[in-house]
Order: C-alpha cells, then structure tokens, then sequence
C-alpha cells in the first residue's frame, strides 16, 4: 500500500472523475425516460479491455456511493476470476462494502444473469452488455438501424424469428431473446437466458444496461411492460429442466448449469452460487415463477 | 354498371419534378425533348423528369414507356418514396380520401401506405426481395407489417400467394437465391400483392428474362390484374409488353410526357413524331 | 326511336414524321347518325376509309375533326373524340365492342379463354363465362377439339369465328364489325348473321363493314356507301 499522500487521492472517487460521472448519471436518467431506447454515452478509457465488463462498470461506478453495498456476479457466479477482479477494482476505488448476498446488496452488477432471488425497490441491477443494437442482426448500417428504431420499424426483427421458427423449430436459440420495452422499443436484454426475461418485466428494481465498447445504455425502469417478442400461435418459452434437480441442493425451479463431474457424469447444479447457497442451508428465497403456455 | 364520374381517380400527379444537382431558375425550361438533353447547359443540373400531370382510376393499367434515360423509373420511384422529389403533389385515394399530398406524410406514415396500399416489382428482385430470407418470409415481412402475428396464418396465405404465381409451395422456405430469374420475379410479385393493394407498380419486370419465361410472367401478372382489379402502372421500353398489359399509355422522352393517350391509339395512331419513331421499331 | 349514335363533320387526316411530315388524308367531313337497334352497313371500295371511319369511332384513331357523340346507358351524350382516356375506356369495357376483320389474340391462351374474355372482363362467374362460350362455338360448327387449343395455329375462318364469337358474347350495346363473314361458307355465314340479328333484337346497335351482298342484304337497315373518305350515298336495303 503507498502511503505518499500525493499518491493516494491521484483517483478520483470511483476512478472515473466527476465531469464523467456526472455525464453518465444523466444519459442513465434519459434511458430511464425512454425505457429500452438505447442512449449513447462517452464511454471512458477504463484500466481494463473492452470487451471485459467497462460498460457494467461505468455505470456501477458512476452510481455508487459510500453507504452502497456491491455485488458483483459473473454468469452466476461471485467467485468467478472476472468478478473477483472486478469487485477488487470497485471496492479500491469506492471504499464500499462488498457481499456475495443479493439480498444485501444496493447495487449488482452481472453479467449474462439476472439473480434468482427477487430484488426490492431498492436495488439496482446493471447488466453487461456485449451488442446493445438488437436489429444488428438484420440491419448492418447503424444509421438505418437508427431509423428503424425511430419508426418503430421491426418488420425484419420479426422476419427473423419467422425464420428461425421456420429453419429450426424454435423462434429463438441462444440467449440474449429480443423484447420489446413499454410497448414502444424492441431491445435486447443482454445475453441472459430465456428464463431470466421474464423477471424484467414489472419489477421493483431498476434494470440498467451498458455496453462500454459500442457506447450505449438504456434501462428498464420499475413497473415497467417488458414482452419478449412472440406470435400469437407460437408462444415465448423458457427453459424447462423437466425432471432435473439440483445434484448439490436436490431443488429444482432454478436455472441449472450442466456440468460433467470427474466420472464424465452428466449433472445439473443451479447456477446462481449465492442462490445455490442459501437453498442448501436455509429456506427458498422468494423467486418469481414463470408458466410457460400451452 | 355504375359510371364513375371524372373524380373518382385511384392517383392523381401534378407537376412532378425531380432534379439532381444545383439547379437555376431556368433549368427546366432549357431542357426536355426539344433540346434532346436532360442537363441544364447553365447549373449542369439533371432534370430527370418535369412537370409530370397524369390521372389513374381503379382497375386501369398505365403504361409509361420510354427509352434510356426518360425518366421512367425515376417516375415510379418517386410514387413509391425510393427517392424523394424535388417538387409537384400527388394525391392517392387511400390515404385521407385524396386530400393530402402523398409526397409530404411523414416517413412512418409512407411506411404505411407502402406496406398496405402499394406494392412494387423491381427490374432486378434483389432490389425487392431479402436474399438472406425464405421466399416465405419475404412474403411474411409485408404480412407482418399489416399486422398479422400469426405464424400459421402468415404461412397459410404465403402458401396460397405462391400457388397464384406459379411458385411450387414446396420451396416456400428455400431462399430466392436458389430460385431462377421467373421465378424470383413470382415471388417478388406475391410478396407485392400480399396485402391486396388497389396499386401496383412493374418497373421493367421482364427485361432480361428469357422470352418464354417474360411470356409466363406477364400472363400471370394480366391474370393477377383481372382477376383482383388492381390499378397498375407498367414501365417498360417494350411496347410488346405495352400492348399486352396496358390501358393507357404514356410516352416519356428526356423527362417529359411528349405523348398520351389509349394504348391502342398510341400503337395504331401515334401522334407525336417521337412516338411514331417507337412504333415503328417495334420488331 | 332513340338516337344512339351521331357524328359530325369527321375528318381524320395521319401527319407521318417518318416520311418527313407527309399527310395522308383518309376522311373528309363524314356526317351520319343511327338510332338504337339499328344496323348500318358500310359498304366501298378499298382504301374508301370504312375501317378508319370504325376506328375513329371506337378511338383507335383520334379524329382530326368533328365530332363523334354517343349516348351511353345513362342517357348522355358523350363526344367520343373530345373525351377523356378514362371514359372511352368505361364506355368500351361496358357498352361498345370493336371485332376488327383479324383476330388479335395473345398466343398462349386457348381458343374457350379468348371467347370468354368479355364476360370474365366483367366479372362473371367464370362457370357462366365458359359454358355461353361452349354455346357459341356448337352455333358456329367450331370443331370441339380446337376449343383448348390456340387460335394462332387455326385456318382464316376459324380464326374468325373466334373472333366474332368473342365480340357477340361481351353483348355490347353498340357493336362496330369489320368484316365479320368474309372467310366463311354459306352456312357458317347465316349462324353469324343470325347471332347478329339475335343481338340486334336484344337491343344492339351495329355498326357494320362488309363487301358480301348476302350479309349486308339479311343484316342492314340502312347501307352508308363511302368513297374517298367520305359518304357518297345513302341506302335503305329491302327487308328480305
């Protein structure tokens, strides 16, 4: 630890300095304003790669203050080597407290997952976001996917799925499903599952969204409609793990991992660690549940 | 049968101008078929076409032939918002019952009438068609903007599309890029009759085809016309294709209407000596 | 009677650039009228201006001047060489039909389609179209195994009597026929002289081009004889 004075305030609170932060805050509010549309930012040089989680922290360490607690996941888990770093990064350079308990927690940030247990009003979720522009898919020029946008134009979004359900039986496979926000923007919720989406919809908690390399938020405001896009005889489903349960817990109605155990024998273990935690020591956490349709 | 008075017209342009580049006051009077140039000597200007004024009523088909350089496509685009023009107004029925200028709605509401009211066959189906989806799809992308979430119903009237253009249904989810030249042109023509439009335009939809395909093409489009009754308006430097599928006709030369009139009139009869030469180079 | 037809002054003159803007004058100041149900024969020699006068009336031509006013279903009066594009083609989809002495037809479609044109033009149920057009045909001894086939391939006559099936079955309330009997035999000539007169008495007015003494005997009330583009005189044949 250097104990030169000079050194020891050459950062500024939460490394990014307050001109920019101030910025940052203000392009967050315009995307809580326009809920799914995509607001572009100034993006600063970060002391980590692009494409390893600057937009999450951007918008993590533009928010946080002293009195916040901060916890950070990655795909699940908080003792992934990302998040371990990145939550050493945010801790030196906010002097927050640190937790593995979501309930604790005043400001998550994650990546490629929305936490099981339920999040209050309370709670910030910031979600890392590797391709905000959900029509770049079909649309390669940014200024008409621009327009598209601005004209509520999704016809070739829609194609898309057509097609899928056509060549592949299925209207989406990976992750990352398009929804359309408030009835007005189709947006992209970042690369979570299928079984995460729903839990964006008229939540308590504010969802935000950055992507440092391509320079964008948006956000999804509490109570807010959030519908994954759907036809009316091919409905939206999520992940089913019929039949499967947890090898660690024995609990199911959870997101699983598959992995391989040493044996090469096929097992399902629940994704969210702190969430896989508590089920084995204590009562559920209170979840939201969706049903898929018929 | 009811008669329908002189105002029942399906569109009705007047004054369309559309000029590329700087131009001056005097750019369209210096240019036209009397000076057999469409570049204004003074602004280098391109005065594509000018004060273009014609009537369409429902279920007629126009004709506007012409040769390289008349303007006629760039007419065609202008109607169907490719490009925007430089001045002149244009009335559709479907759209506030003719009263509005077509030409000033805003981009979402063109959207509109070109999704619902209009459809277009391009020259080259690249043009009109989405390569990187089904034949299917592209007929679901104007289905999808009308409105219809329903991927069997969606996939029920693509069927039924392609099975009145002679496409084999079979193929509905093989993109076009596989298909031969008719039949890329069928498809393009379902996807434009997708949503019942009273308009259709055909920009030169048979040039480069082989004359037995560019026969099949055209009989279906006469087919399709008669038996829905769309309006159509039918570009074409053959006047072959002219006589087979149009009413009326209008001649264009270097961005002017120099002549107009019933087709067979301007094909037994033509008045202006422009006209005459194009009749008379018929094969 | 009502009058149905009345032309005025016609003259029709073709300014050919090609040739250099050389003019040929076709019709001077032709004048007649006819009344409803009637049917006017125009007889002459070559070149005397008959198929010209027709096609002035039917606006193939457009008049170089007078008039050519017709009264429509509705009672009015509509001068067809000042009138718009989009009325001479109303009135020729629903009321006038034009049978010009060779058939034009479209090579690909059969000879039952060519006939039904008229009736599928207006919508008829394509049942009805067909079967009238099978009627046609058995009148005029066409042989049933030309009615799928294409018209291009048949012999003059046969030709023409598609021709004029076609024109007989869109039932027109004004008729112009050039020539309608011209490569016929005796018998095949009274079926279409019958099917005429059949129109005529369901309230057709004919206008009619011919040479044959026969059919203009049995068809015409009344005979315009033209020469050098205009009328010479005027004849009422014998009812025979």
């Amino acid at each position: 630890m250097v104990e030169n004075a000079k050194f020891q305030s050459s950062y500024s609170y939460g490394f990014i300095d307050e001109t920019t932060k101030k910025e940052i805050r203000r392009k967050m509010l315009k995307a809580i304003c326009i809920p799914g549309y995509q607001v572009p930012y100034s993006s600063p040089e970060m002391p980590i790669s692009r494409g390893w989680g600057t937009g999450g922290l951007h918008l993590t360490l533009s928010l946080m203050g002293r009195n916040d607690v901060f916890k950070i996941i990655d795909q699940g888990s908080d003792a992934s080597v990302n998040a371990c770093n990145l939550r050493q990064f945010v801790q030196m350079m906010t002097e927050c407290a640190v937790t593995y308990d979501t309930a604790q927690a005043t400001i998550i940030q994650s990546r490629h997952r929305v936490p099981e247990e339920v999040l209050t009003d309370q709670q910030i979720l910031v979600l890392q976001v590797p391709q905000p522009e959900v029509l770049r898919g079909v649309e390669r020029y940014e200024f008409r996917t621009r327009q598209m946008h601005a004209e509520a134009d999704y016809a070739r979004m829609w194609v898309s799925l057509y097609e899928s359900y056509v060549r592949f039986g299925a209207l989406m496979r990976g992750a990352g499903y398009p929804i359309k926000v408030n009835s007005r923007y189709i947006a992209t919720p970042s690369p979570i599952p299928r079984w995460d989406t729903p839990n964006l919809s008229m939540a308590n908690c504010l969802y935000l969204f950055g992507a440092g390399r391509e320079k964008r938020i948006h956000a999804i405001p509490p109570h807010t409609r959030v519908e994954p896009l759907e036809f009316e005889d091919v409905r939206f489903k999520v992940e089913e793990f019929r039949g499967i349960l947890c090898s660690a817990s024995g609990q199911d109605k959870a997101f699983m991992d598959e992995i391989f155990d040493d044996a090469d024998r096929r097992k399902h273990v629940i994704n969210d660690s702190n969430f896989l935690d508590k089920v084995k020591t204590g009562p559920r956490p209170p979840q939201r549940l969706f049903t898929n349709p018929e | 049968m009811a008669y329908n008075s002189e105002n029942d017209w399906l569109l009705r342009v007047r004054g369309l101008t559309k000029i590329y580049g700087e131009p001056v006051n005097s750019s369209v009077d210096r240019t036209g078929p009397e000076f057999a140039s469409n570049i204004c000597p003074e602004s280098g200007a391109i005065v594509a076409i000018a004060n273009i004024d014609f009537d369409l009523y429902p279920g007629e088909v126009l004709g506007i032939v012409g040769e390289s350089g008349s303007g006629k496509s760039t007419l065609v685009q202008l109607l169907y918002f490719d490009q925007a023009a430089t001045s002149g107004t244009v009335l559709f029925r479907g759209v506030d019952e003719g009263r509005t200028d077509i030409l000033t709605l805003s981009n979402q509401r063109k959207r509109y009438v070109k999704n619902h009211l209009m459809g277009m066959v391009y020259q080259n189906p690249r043009d009109g068609l989405n390569f990187s989806f089904s034949s299917g799809g592209n007929i679901a992308e104007k289905l999808l903007m009308a409105g219809t979430f329903h991927v069997g119903n969606i996939r029920g009237r693509a069927s039924y599309l392609l099975t009145q253009t002679e496409v084999p249904v079979q193929r509905m989810d093989e993109t076009p890029a596989s298909f031969s030249g008719g039949m890329q042109q069928r498809v393009q023509i379902s996807k434009a009759i997708a949503n019942n439009p009273p308009l259709v335009f055909l920009d030169e939809v048979t040039s480069g085809l082989d004359v037995s395909v560019q026969a099949r093409v055209l009989d279906l489009i006469r087919r399709l016309q008669q038996e829905m009754g769309i309006s159509m308006i039918v570009v074409s430097h053959d006047l072959g294709v002219i006589r087979m599928l149009t009413d009326r006709t209008i001649v264009l030369k270097h961005g002017r209407i120099v002549e107009h009139g019933l087709t067979d009139q301007i094909l037994q009869d033509p008045q202006h000596a422009y006209t005459q030469l194009l009749v008379s180079s018929l094969l | 009677m009502t009058r149905i037809l009345e032309v005025d002054g016609l003259a029709k003159e073709f300014t050919l650039y090609i040739l250099g803007g050389k003019k040929i004058h076709a019709l001077d100041g032709v004048s007649f009228h006819m009344e409803e149900g009637e049917i006017v024969g125009l007889t002459g020699h070559s070149g005397s201006g008959k198929s010209t006068l027709m096609k002035c009336i039917y606006r193939t031509y457009l008049p170089t001047a007078g008039s050519i006013r017709m009264r429509n279903g509705e009672g009015e009066f509509l001068d067809l060489a000042a009138a718009s594009e989009h009325k001479v083609l109303e009135l020729r989809r629903s009321e006038m039909t034009y049978c010009s002495q060779f058939l034009h037809a479209i090579p690909r479609v059969p000879a039952l389609e060519v006939v039904a044109e008229g009736l599928l033009a207006r919508r008829r149920g394509r049942e009805e179209a067909f079967r009238a057009a099978r009627q046609c045909f058995e009148r005029l001894g066409l042989p049933e195994e030309l009615w799928d086939a294409y018209p291009s391939t048949f012999s003059g006559g046969e030709q023409q009597r598609i021709n004029i099936s076609r024109a007989i079955l869109s039932k027109p309330r004004f008729l112009l026929v050039d020539e309608p009997t011209a490569s016929l035999d005796l018998r095949t000539k009274d079926a279409v002289i019958d099917m005429l007169l059949e129109l005529k008495n369901s309230g057709t007015s004919i206008l009619l081009i011919t040479h044959d003494a026969h059919t203009l005997n049995r068809l015409a009330d009344r005979c315009l004889q033209l020469e050098n583009g205009s009328i010479r005189q005027t004849l009422e044949t014998v009812v025979s």
